[in-house]
């Protein structure tokens, strides 16, 4: 399947990124596992099922495993449901939010993000993830995945042309992607 | 100034057991907690209830006391004990000579100790290591520390004894060499009392040593670490043990709905013993072995990791306290250093607390020449004996109080307090209302140890703020709804964080970002 922009993550980011592109007049799929944990909202659906009503594609409840890159560029990416049938774009928006909404795996030694094995920003060594006092500020929650100044995604060091990262995904003070620049970009070529 | 019988310095499983027998036997009996019951090492351990198998090879004695003390705690803490039975299980690598010579220690200390197959025991227990060359039946069980020390509390108090929680004893009262009492003060309080006795027992876990020094004594004693996991399953119905030298991470007990795997043995300063953490490094070591043990661990969601002291009385030339014998010591310190009124109660196990109670009960008895007999193997405990009868369908939300305090649930009010405060363990208005009335709990740690409010899948992050509205009020204490929400975070934290990465670290996030606020 073509798009123009494939947007990963059905959250508060993901859904308003969505949101420009399509205003914008992209053609947008829409990835979402539902594991969102917006407070504000007693229906975690409701944001995701307002783009569908927009015209976007929505993939409810699948999730992003793996994507297929060329050089810097993102040509697919592949979802557990649709395995054999790549979500194919010119633009990737990364928004999968951090632990809880799968957005970034840890093992015992490493944090890593898996859709794309894009850098993260972390404290390698466990016993530095934590603070131990609860109410202290968490170095876990500041973790997340590099951008360079325009938001785009890196990966070994390299920074990707088409894939750009917005949300709580984003390690602390690293650079949000802004959606509504590259959506006119996108609009325009 | 009244004068008790007996002092009992210390509130985990060693006093409570002690106060019981002693006030059984008619003395007039004071116990005093410098926190809440089962604070220390008595709610830190695996919960194991030995058959003595784990000792049968390096200590004939102390496996003897266990396998006796086992079919006793079976029958007067029925309530308490789990018969899961266990396993011993033999792994490539271990010896099958080793199997064989511990099944003849085993039932030469009177344990049935019972060879089976591999293929039997997997059938038996499909969870163990499927690579395994040999098996042995043994008559382990798993008991609930916090509900065992309780009944022996509650016991106690319904045989006249009184129970000072929240104290902590700074000092002795002396009169020449002897002790004729303690000096305590409550936290926050600069007043000290004074509470006389006419015998003093020390049954302070590793905590003993410090006291014993304000006496002038010094009792030579090793801080012995223990650090342990709690899965979020229970992975294993039989407690599964590995066939060989006592080693780290080699026994798995099942818990209610849990499983808890461990222990390490590392020798520590006393500085740090009361604030005990297990460490991200002792979970890697745990998880490495216990793997082996029962594979499904590996991938087994983690709740916590948590660490005990265990109290082990020194001998010489021992490095890391694991062969030191967990024998019972009772060291009469009249005749050892000349300070007549005072007793410590040390070492044993949780297994044998009954036991350890009734030696040093019987030393007080000689002292004050009182002729009275043990009783305790003999009475049940308050929650044991015959099922909790109800008439038709037991209802949902009595099972649960049920299954944790047996026959006491007559004392509970259900009509008032059906309603569930806690999902994960089925936690009713009525039962906490019982722990505050009848336990005499006054915090919320309080109420995680004697009601398991909160020790579930969730950890207190869906809970947490209904348990502290409901526990305020019951306390009649509005005001400290926000200070018990505080406490109790940061002690789950203490357990969460050594575990944090996968499933732990999704939960983790989710306790921040639900409850930073609250702090």
């Amino acid at each position: 399947m073509k798009f123009d922009a494939v947007v990963i993550g059905g959250g508060k980011a993901g859904c308003e990124a969505a949101s420009l592109l399509l205003d914008a007049g992209l053609k947008v799929c829409l990835v979402s596992a539902g594991l969102t944990m917006d407070a504000e909202s007693t229906d975690p659906w409701a944001a995701v099922r307002a783009i569908a009503r927009r015209g976007a594609v929505v993939l409810r409840g699948d999730t992003a495993v793996s994507a297929d890159l060329k050089a810097e560029t993102v040509l697919s990416v592949h979802t557990e449901c649709l395995e054999e049938e790549p979500l194919e774009a010119r633009l990737f928006i990364l928004a999968t939010g951090k632990y809880f909404s799968r957005g970034l795996l840890a093992d015992m030694e490493r944090i890593y993000e898996p859709v794309f094995g894009a850098d993260v920003d972390y404290i390698p060594g466990r016993e530095n993830w934590y603070d131990s006092d609860f109410s202290a500020p968490q170095p876990f929650l500041g973790f997340g995945v590099k951008t360079d100044a325009q938001g785009r995604v890196l990966i070994g060091g390299k920074t990707m042309k088409n894939l750009y990262a917005t949300g709580d995904i984003l390690a602390k003070g690293a650079q949000a992607a802004s959606i509504e620049a590259i959506a006119s970009e996108y609009a325009g070529k | 100034m009244k004068v008790f019988d007996v002092i009992i310095v210390g509130g985990g499983i060693t006093g409570a057991a002690t106060a019981r027998d002693c006030a059984m036997r008619g003395l007039s009996t004071l116990l005093i907690e410098r926190s809440d019951i089962c604070d220390g090492a008595s709610g830190r351990n695996h919960g194991l209830l030995h058959s003595g198998a784990r000792y049968a090879v390096t200590d004939k004695e102390g496996a003897e006391e266990c396998i006796r003390e086992n079919k006793i705690l079976r029958r007067i803490a029925s309530n308490c004990v789990e018969p899961t039975g266990g396993l011993f299980i033999t792994l490539p690598g271990d010896s099958l000579e080793y199997q064989e010579n511990f099944i003849k220690c085993c039932l030469e200390a009177g344990i049935e100790a019972e060879a089976i197959s591999p293929k039997e025991a997997l059938q038996m227990e499909p969870a163990v290591n499927p690579t395994l060359i040999g098996a042995v039946k043994v008559p382990d069980a798993s008991v609930d520390p916090f509900r065992l020390t309780d009944a022996n509390i509650i016991d106690a108090m319904r045989h006249g004894a009184t129970i000072l929680k929240f104290h902590t004893v700074t000092g002795f009262v002396r009169s020449g060499d002897r002790v004729c009492g303690v000096k305590v003060s409550k936290p926050g309080d600069i007043r000290s009392r004074e509470f006389r006795a006419r015998i003093v027992v020390l049954a302070a876990g590793i905590w003993t040593a410090g006291l014993a020094r304000e006496a002038g004594i010094n009792i030579g004693m090793l801080p012995s670490k223990g650090a342990l996991i709690i899965f979020g399953h229970r992975v294993a119905g039989m407690v599964i043990n590995r066939c060989r030298k006592p080693s780290n991470a080699d026994i798995l007990v099942p818990g209610d709905v849990v499983s808890v795997l461990g222990t390490t043995s590392d020798k520590v300063p006393f500085e740090g013993i009361d604030d005990m953490r297990a460490t991200p490094e002792e979970v890697d070591l745990l998880l490495r072995e216990g793997v082996s043990l029962v594979p499904a661990l590996s991938h087994t969601r983690i709740i916590r990791a948590y660490a005990g002291v265990r109290p082990l009385v020194m001998a010489d030339g021992d490095g890391d306290g694991r062969s030191v014998s967990r024998g019972i010591v009772v060291l009469d310190h009249e005749t050892r250093d000349g300070v007549p009124g005072l007793i410590t109660i040390t070492g044993g196990k949780l297994t044998t607390c009954r036991l350890m109670a009734e030696m040093v009960t019987d030393a007080v008895c000689d002292k004050l020449g009182v002729k009275a007999v043990c009783e305790t193997a003999l009475r049940p405990l308050p929650g044991s004996g015959k099922a909790h009868k109800e008439e038709g369908e037991v209802p949902y939300f009595k099972r649960a109080a049920i299954g944790r305090h047996g026959t006491e649930v007559s004392r509970m009010d259900f009509d008032l307090g059906h309603e569930i405060i806690c999902e994960c363990e089925q936690v009713t208005r009525a039962e906490i209302r019982y722990a505050v009335k009848t336990l005499g709990v006054r915090n919320i740690s309080d109420l995680r140890r004697h009601t398991r409010i909160g020790m579930g899948t969730c950890q207190g992050s869906f809970c947490i703020k209904k348990v502290a509205e409901v526990l305020a009020e019951e306390l009649g204490q509005p005001l400290r709804e926000k200070e018990f929400i505080d406490e109790y975070l940061q002690e789950r934290w203490k357990g969460i964080t050594p575990v944090i990465w996968g499933d732990s670290l999704r939960e983790a996030e989710y306790m921040q970002r639900t409850h930073k606020d609250e702090i």
